[in-house]
């Protein structure tokens, strides 16, 4: 059964969530839009849009949708790995294991890039590619072990035991049993977290020193310059690929009957 | 024990900017550095100014997270079967915090359209007729920000909890006779808040770290705790920037305690479910 | 010196599990496999930019043929990013084989950075080879010992620089000693629109009156754009800049205070929010001017009324004014840090951008509006003619009145001072 929602309820959420993508939109293609003006004055400006035919923004942004995708691979085994790890193991250990992954996600910023500053200097890895993926991976992999642990805390352990109990090793059952159920699963966990790396400012460019350059990091620049247009221009190029994701996800695990 | 190692790398980095930091806020690391002394730390300890920007920081966290929750909640119910809607719910979690901020600010500030469409209507004869939600020290236009970009995750981990079962227990619950008010808060709400607690905390806690939606939405005073601690950190005065390592380690402190106090009760809690 | 050694903090990469989960497995190769591939090919510390400068200038643009230069700057304003990648970059390739990628970072934070970089990896871990300072950050990297040098002065194109400017040879108060290249110069200006106020206040007394008889339609930023105003009105109130010149005293310093916040306290009830809030940088003022919630903007630079209209982010028309008490003007300079992967790159790159080819594009008005810091007179035909010409637009204010109303920095004690003060006794105190 759908539980009846109020009459109001989704038109108002579709103007909640959508509105402001659609002032990002239009300031997109508004040179100048000063008040008391409701629609742009001077009409449509590509301008902004054209300065994405840069070389140096589009590699910015394939940057950050290579490492994106690395991150969310990764962090999505580790995370569902160090919650697997947790599940049958008494209380005691599963508490701690989640009360530390909750700490690397909440930790404030400045002692989590700081840290992570001084290990990939100490590394040699400041400044590489590989450094900030490995700090990326950290804040990913802590909100992927928390996701993982919801997922497994809702998990049918009633098939691992069958399968055990007709003979099958530990590893037969998590490729056999476990990752086909995860399926769907394990496609967000990738999702959400390239999201988390998506999104990173911080520590790609205490970590990164410049030399990696991700678009959120132009993003944050453009912005601070007070160049809105550019920045809603950019804001949106940094949506569309996460959203599609987003989309096709849905529709994927929709089509295969499980919920997201 | 010996399965929970995993998860301690996940805290290494955390526990060596933790140690710099420690060594940082007492001089023995940094710019400035010049050797041990306690200064920054009771600076930062005794001015009224850490305390009022860790009220306010948490005073926002606190009333977004609670907006947010609460939505998710309600939205999660009338969602949990319409997957196209769900897409759509969940776009803001593709939108970066920044351009969150930069919408928040062309919509609600003096200035935005929503002052724009009243000033069309009559209403007011100038921005500053429309009432302060930027920069203002309720930080207004912050929580609209902070809501809408935390609500997808909330929602999404919302739906996941009923979607294990919660609703329907809710409906039997109803059949058996109990009022939709008993239901909901008697069956539904425990268990959804159980599921819900570490993704809550999480949000709380990120709210109270983020730096880039109240550096373009935040007044000027009180000053959001990441924007005082980011201030310290590009202290003209180099020893003072210590004090920024010092508000870090405040940080930390209060999210272990919150962390520490999640962990506490959800261990005593199912102990005492079983 | 009394201070402690450089912490040396190493990431554990052995972490000893039993029965490894494939997802740990992966993590502890990771970390270990990267230490193995990370490991830089060479193998001594980078040579010092004194060193390499002390060798003749051909034999330096040989070294840096074929090399890349990271160049650390702020990143925030399209225009400039378009002079840099589009103009230099390319002409740094043609001319002299070397690659130039420019990335951001604030010089403030590049002080944190390249402690840190200190402290966990030695000389050995930079990667930036140049970056854009000046004055306080420029103190703070000295008395750190984070700036490499001597060797601005053994630039080539060293020799046509403005060395009569005040402004240009000492950077706050401080002598550079070689250890910066001056780059560029920029002065202080109100940004107003003739439209909405056609006439703009031309001293302190008359921007008084202009606030009362305005409420709400003034304010400053807080950060150095609105601490380079507040500093401007401190020398015009307490009898000019020559009183705070000579170094910091604790003395001068509280008076011209006295003076600064005795008038903030006249004119703040009538400030753009009765001055219980201050936006929060020069971009949130500029798009407050835009949007008609204030008649004022500010900036740094002169010319920003130039390119920002251009740019579309200021109203078409807007115009800039100076105030007749003098406004501040100062240098930005390039330096080099100590662990430099690549100072002869560094060196190179410096003297093109003193060249005058790259000054004068620099100062265009559709492209910087950057003033030059090299003397005119001091270049042959037809260089002097095309500095004169390059800001023809109306809003560009003549070059005479400028230098006239320009007031050199003083220490940066004083700005440091002025910061926390106004901090803790106006903006924490709202009326």
């Amino acid at each position: 059964m759908r539980p009846r929602s109020p009459r109001w309820f989704l038109p108002l959420l579709a103007v909640w969530i959508a509105a402001p993508i659609l002032m990002l939109g239009l300031r997109a293609v508004a040179r100048g839009w000063p008040f008391p003006g409701i629609v742009p004055v001077g009409g449509v400006d590509a301008g902004a849009w054209l300065g994405f035919a840069d070389v140096r923004l589009l590699s910015a942004l394939v940057m950050s949708m290579g490492l994106a995708l690395i991150t969310g691979a990764a962090s999505c085994g580790l995370g569902f790995g160090i919650a697997g790890a947790m599940v049958d193991t008494s209380r005691r250990s599963r508490t701690l294991a989640m009360a530390l992954a909750l700490f690397s996600v909440v930790a404030p910023p400045i002692a989590l890039a700081v840290g992570l500053q001084v290990a990939m200097v100490a590394l040699r890895l400041n400044g590489t590619v590989t450094g900030v993926w490995l700090a990326h991976l950290v804040p990913a992999t802590g909100y992927l072990t928390l996701f993982a642990a919801g997922v497994f805390g809702a998990f049918d352990f009633s098939l691992h035991d069958e399968a055990r109990t007709l003979g099958a090793t530990r590893w037969q059952v998590f490729t056999r049993v476990t990752l086909p159920l995860l399926g769907p699963r394990l496609a967000e966990g990738v999702l959400l977290g390239g999201l988390v790396s998506w999104g990173q400012v911080a520590l790609t460019a205490l970590v990164g020193g410049g030399v990696v350059r991700t678009l959120p990091v132009e993003l944050l620049a453009f912005v601070r310059a007070g160049d809105d247009q550019l920045g809603a221009a950019a804001a949106l190029v940094l949506t569309l690929p996460p959203g599609l994701a987003l989309g096709l996800l849905h529709a994927a695990t929709r089509r295969s009957g499980a919920a997201l | 024990m010996r399965r929970a190692l995993p998860a301690m790398l996940l805290i290494t980095p955390v526990a060596i900017g933790a140690a710099y930091s420690a060594a940082a806020a007492v001089g023995l690391a940094g710019p400035g550095a010049r050797g041990f002394t306690l200064r920054p730390t009771l600076a930062v300890l005794s001015a009224p100014a850490t305390w009022r920007s860790v009220a306010w920081t948490v005073a926002v966290g606190s009333v977004a997270t609670a907006i947010a929750v609460a939505l998710a909640c309600c939205a999660a119910r009338w969602l949990l079967r319409r997957a196209s809607w769900q897409r759509l719910a969940v776009l803001p979690m593709a939108v970066p915090h920044v351009a969150a901020a930069l919408a928040a600010l062309l919509l609600v500030s003096q200035s935005g359209l929503l002052s724009r469409l009243v000033y069309a209507a009559g209403l007011t004869q100038e921005p500053a007729g429309f009432p302060a939600l930027v920069y203002d020290a309720a930080g207004v236009g912050l929580v609209f920000a902070f809501v809408w970009k935390e609500f997808p995750y909330l929602v999404l981990t919302a739906i996941a909890v009923l979607a294990t079962g919660t609703n329907e227990l809710e409906e039997v619950a109803r059949t058996l006779g109990a009022t939709p008010r008993q239901a909901f808060w008697r069956v539904t709400w425990p268990s959804l808040w159980r599921g819900m607690a570490p993704a809550v905390l999480a949000t709380f806690a990120y709210l109270v770290g983020q730096y880039e939606m109240p550096a373009l939405l935040a007044p000027s005073d009180p000053l959001a705790l990441s924007l005082l601690t980011y201030e310290r950190s590009v202290d003209p005065v180099l020893a003072r920037r210590a004090e920024a390592h010092v508000l870090g380690l405040l940080a930390l402190v209060l999210t272990a305690a919150v962390v520490l106090a999640h962990a506490r009760w959800s261990y005593g809690g199912e102990e005492g479910r079983s | 010196m009394g201070r402690c050694e450089p912490a040396r903090l190493r990431v554990p990469c052995g972490v000893h599990i039993r029965q490894p989960r494939p997802g740990v497995a992966v993590l502890v190769l990771a970390l270990c496999g990267s230490v193995a591939c990370g490991a830089p090919s060479d193998d001594g510390t980078p040579t010092t930019a004194a060193a390499v400068a002390a060798a003749p200038w051909a034999d330096v643009v040989a070294r840096a043929r074929g090399t890349t230069v990271i160049w650390r700057m702020w990143r925030g304003d399209p225009a400039i990013n378009r002079y840099v990648d589009g103009w230099v970059a390319p002409r740094m390739r043609s001319l002299y084989g070397v690659e130039v990628r420019a990335v951001e970072g604030q010089s403030a934070e590049l002080v944190n950075a390249l402690v840190t970089e200190r402290e966990a990896g030695g000389a050995r871990a930079g990667t930036t080879s140049l970056m854009w300072i000046n004055g306080e950050t420029f103190a703070q990297m000295r008395s750190e010992r984070l700036l490499s040098g001597p060797w601005a002065d053994r630039l080539p194109n060293a020799a046509t620089i403005d060395r009569q400017s005040p402004i240009i040879s000492r950077d706050f108060e401080q002598p550079t000693d070689g250890f910066e290249s001056p780059w560029g110069m920029v002065q202080f200006a109100l940004i107003y629109d003739p439209a909405r106020t056609p006439a703009p206040p031309h001293s302190i007394p008359a921007l008084a009156a202009w606030i009362r008889a305005h409420p709400g339609r003034f304010t400053h930023d807080q950060q150095f754009t609105g601490m380079t105003f507040l500093k401007t009105l401190m020398y015009g109130l307490t009898g000019g800049v020559e009183r705070f010149q000579g170094g910091f005293t604790d003395h001068r310093y509280r008076t011209g205070r006295e003076h600064l916040f005795a008038w903030l306290a006249s004119v703040r009830p009538s400030f753009w929010r009765q001055g219980t809030t201050y936006p929060p940088d020069v971009a949130a003022m500029h798009r407050l001017f835009a949007n008609r919630e204030i008649d004022f903007t500010m900036s740094n630079n002169q010319n920003e009324v130039v390119t920002k209209v251009r740019q579309g982010i200021l109203p078409a028309g807007s115009r800039a004014v100076l105030l007749d008490e003098g406004t501040i003007a100062n240098a930005h300079y390039v330096g080099i840090p100590f662990n430099a992967p690549n100072p002869a790159g560094a060196m190179v790159l410096a003297n093109f951008l003193l060249s005058p080819e790259a000054q004068v594009e620099k100062q265009r008005g559709d492209v910087w509006g950057d003033g030059t810091v090299l003397d005119p007179a001091l270049l042959p035909a037809p260089w002097p003619a095309r500095f004169a010409a390059a800001v023809a637009d109306a809003a560009a204010l003549p070059h005479d009145e400028l230098a006239r109303k320009a007031r050199p920095e003083v220490h940066p004690d004083y700005h440091a001072r002025l910061l926390d003060d106004w901090r803790h006794s106006i903006r924490q105190n709202a009326p």
